[in-house]
């Protein structure tokens, strides 16, 4: 077995490129948390009674926040499919 | 011209005593493998000091007694305290740590350095200590020549103990030998007189061989086989502890101003603690035999009451300085000032200095922080460009009163502030970032390249504010009361710009950091005004010339190129490298799809 196999089996072993994953996985699920929070007062914002100018602030911030929370959960559904495809990769194997 | 005659002089004196004694050149031979030992072990912690180092940093010394918990462990892992120093040093040049923390190293790094001491008086001299180098060289070795970077370490540092544990080796059996043919212990001298110049030997042993861990262990396996007396050795263990400051002073020649008064404090810290060990002699000899007796050390091994001793000296110096550490720190800043270079007119780097470059990841914070440096002068030179006050943008003020409030009656010069602050400064961060990537990983010289790009494009918004100022100051004024419209629009926006863009600087809620990037970015589409429409309303109805339409349509790609270029450099240098945001900041950002998607949700 050549030494860069051999590191390469040490890895899966040891779940090592996981524990990247599982940070950014980690990290998007507190800014998902935040971002929820937020779209909720900013929903709650834009009924109440307020100038024309501060509902237009408060849509263009709700926009942006839902694409973020959309491209927040895309990544996150990515990063699952990716564990679940390496899992089912092992089943298969052994 | 000393320089020159140094070298060869010390090479000539070296073999001339191989020549006349075989033992002089083993006991030579067991200091040089030792030294080289050190260098291995500097190589393997270096291959681990990559993105954590920061991290670990920032945690480990944010007290004093923290830092010097760091210092500590830091030298008794890597066994040398002026390699400890200089990384200190490099991490001050760096602007990662204080000077007071600092100093705060630097005395854990005094305390940590009692560690080798204790290896070489209750292990080293007891065992057959070479048995175990050889495996270590064996293993060392075979990982250094392996690729993955961690295994590269691992080996490095393998190969520098067993050459530590083989260098032990032969200064051991060296001295051992020599005992037979020449006693050195008869050139004892007692007294006052001996202590001075056993003090002033120990300090030029340690400044020849930049190491007072590699003096220490010399002298204890000479003290071992009894070839100098116990006093003699107190001494030299005093005057190593000065003369390992060289190191340090050496090494801050390259750093800042703050990395040469940690160099100073340094010097300063260790010259009295000698000063009052050499005074309480006789106490302190008192409280060595107390201490070990208590500990039950035979009264005879003088090499582990030497241990003793090195600690309690070194310890006694850190508590006799922790209450005036702040003392310490305003005396160096008052009496080691920035030379005239620093104070020129000509704004010069301030992170950036060859210090820094003994680590990629000091080189690395270094660089960034110059760019923020940089950003910093070129966010005011923008701001005033546009004729608006800096502290007006950082403040809540209505974004429409500030275009009212403006900075000047006249012009400023753009091109004097950017020679003045920019361009030197520019300069120096694209030099020193192709000296830093020659040491980088691929991973590392792409993240450096990023930072290059953004220096890019703080240069170039500040020349595409060249261009815009100049129309700016010609419609200010003018009647037609559209065209000013349109040019106050491009102020208040820019203004928004500059506004989010220090508040980024500022933050650290990651949530807060893209919203706010996010909104500049949707908010950098009002200066296409060809596609909103705005620039055929004016023409189609009349309310300006050709030559005013033709100024805006350039003006308005300044004014979105000043935007494209701020915000690609935020996404750079504000995106926090230990923060959650940096795992996810790359994904985050939004596309130009993205853009077009809530400019879309906006108008429903």
């Amino acid at each position: 077995m050549g030494i860069k196999k051999f590191i390469e089996s040490v890895v899966e072993l040891l779940e090592l490129d996981e524990f990247e994953n599982s940070g950014k996985k980690k990290s998007l699920k507190r800014l998902l948390e935040k971002l929820k929070a937020r779209k909720e007062i900013l929903n709650k914002a834009v009924k109440k009674k307020i100038t024309k100018k501060e509902k237009k602030e408060l849509k263009e911030e709700l926009a942006i926040v839902t694409v973020q929370i959309k491209k927040a959960e895309k990544i996150l559904d990515e990063l699952n499919n990716k564990k679940e495809a390496k899992v089912s990769k092992k089943i298969k194997d052994n | 011209m000393l320089r020159k005659i140094f070298l060869p002089s010390i090479l000539l004196v070296l073999a001339y005593g191989f020549w006349i004694s075989p033992n002089f050149k083993e006991i030579s031979a067991g200091v040089a493998i030792f030294l080289f030992g050190m260098i291995a072990l500097e190589e393997g912690f270096k291959a681990f000091s990559g993105g954590m180092l920061e991290k670990i940093l920032k945690k480990s010394t944010d007290t004093l007694y923290k830092s010097i918990g760091f210092g500590f462990v830091a030298t008794a892992m890597m066994q040398s305290s002026s390699l400890v120093s200089v990384l200190t040093i490099s991490f001050i040049g760096a602007g990662l740590i204080g000077l007071a923390q600092g100093i705060g190293i630097i005395f854990g790094a005094n305390i940590g350095t009692t560690t080798g001491a204790w290896l070489m008086a209750g292990f080293g001299l007891k065992i057959h200590i070479a048995q175990y180098a050889m495996p270590m060289l064996v293993f060392g070795v075979v990982l250094i020549f392996q690729k993955a970077k961690s295994l590269k370490g691992i080996g490095y540092i393998l190969a520098g103990l067993g050459f530590l544990f083989l260098g032990i080796h032969y200064m051991k059996e060296g001295f051992e030998a020599f005992k037979d043919t020449i006693d050195l212990a008869s050139f004892a001298v007692p007294g006052f007189k001996g202590m001075m110049i056993f003090i002033g030997i120990g300090i030029l042993a340690t400044v020849i061989m930049q190491s007072s861990h590699a003096t220490i262990v010399l002298i204890l396996a000479a003290l071992a086989v009894n070839q100098i007396t116990y006093e003699n050795a107190i001494a030299l263990v005093i005057g190593a502890n000065i003369g390992t400051t060289i190191t340090a002073i050496i090494g801050s020649l390259s750093s800042n101003i703050d990395g040469k008064r940690l160099a100073g404090a340094h010097l300063i810290f260790n010259l009295i603690t000698a000063v009052i060990a050499v005074l309480i002699m006789d106490q302190m000899i008192s409280a060595v035999a107390f201490i070990s007796d208590h500990l039950g050390i035979a009264s005879d091994n003088h090499t582990l009451r030497l241990a003793v001793f090195d600690s309690l000296f070194k310890i006694m110096g850190v508590v006799v300085f922790i209450p005036f550490v702040d003392t310490l720190v305003s005396f160096l800043q008052k009496s080691i000032k920035p030379g005239k270079k620093e104070v020129e007119e000509f704004e010069g780097v301030k992170y950036l200095n060859d210090s820094v470059l003994e680590l990629p990841t000091t080189a690395m914070a270094a660089i960034i922080r110059e760019t923020r440096h940089l950003y910093t002068n070129a966010f005011e030179i923008i701001t005033h460009g546009l004729n608006l006050k800096r502290e007006n943008i950082v403040s809540d003020m209505p974004l429409e009163d500030i275009v009212k409030d403006p900075y000047s009656n006249t012009a400023i010069d753009i091109d004097t502030f950017y020679n003045h602050r920019i361009k030197g400064i520019y300069g120096e961060i694209i030099d020193f970032s192709t000296k830093a990537q020659s040491q980088m990983s691929p991973a590392n010289i792409e993240a450096l390249y990023a930072i290059k790009l953004a220096n890019r494009d703080i240069v170039e918004a500040i020349k595409d504010t060249k261009y815009l100022q100049k129309n700016l100051i010609k419609y200010d004024k003018n009647p037609n009361q559209y065209i000013k419209e349109q040019y106050d629009s491009i102020k208040i926006g820019l203004a928004e710009l500059l506004r989010n863009i220090d508040l980024i600087s500022k933050m650290t809620e990651e949530d807060e950091i893209i919203l706010l990037l996010s909104k500049a970015k949707v908010h950098m589409q009002q200066y296409d005004i060809l596609a909103n429409g705005t620039l055929d309303k004016l023409i189609r109805h009349d309310l300006i010339t050709n030559e005013m339409a033709t100024s805006l349509m350039n003006d308005s790609a300044y004014a979105y190129n000043i935007s494209k270029n701020f915000i690609a450099m935020a996404e750079v240098i504000f995106i926090d490298a230990t923060g959650d945001i940096k795992n996810i900041g790359e994904d985050m950002l939004i596309s130009d799809e993205d853009v077009d998607l809530i400019l879309n949700a906006k108008e429903t």
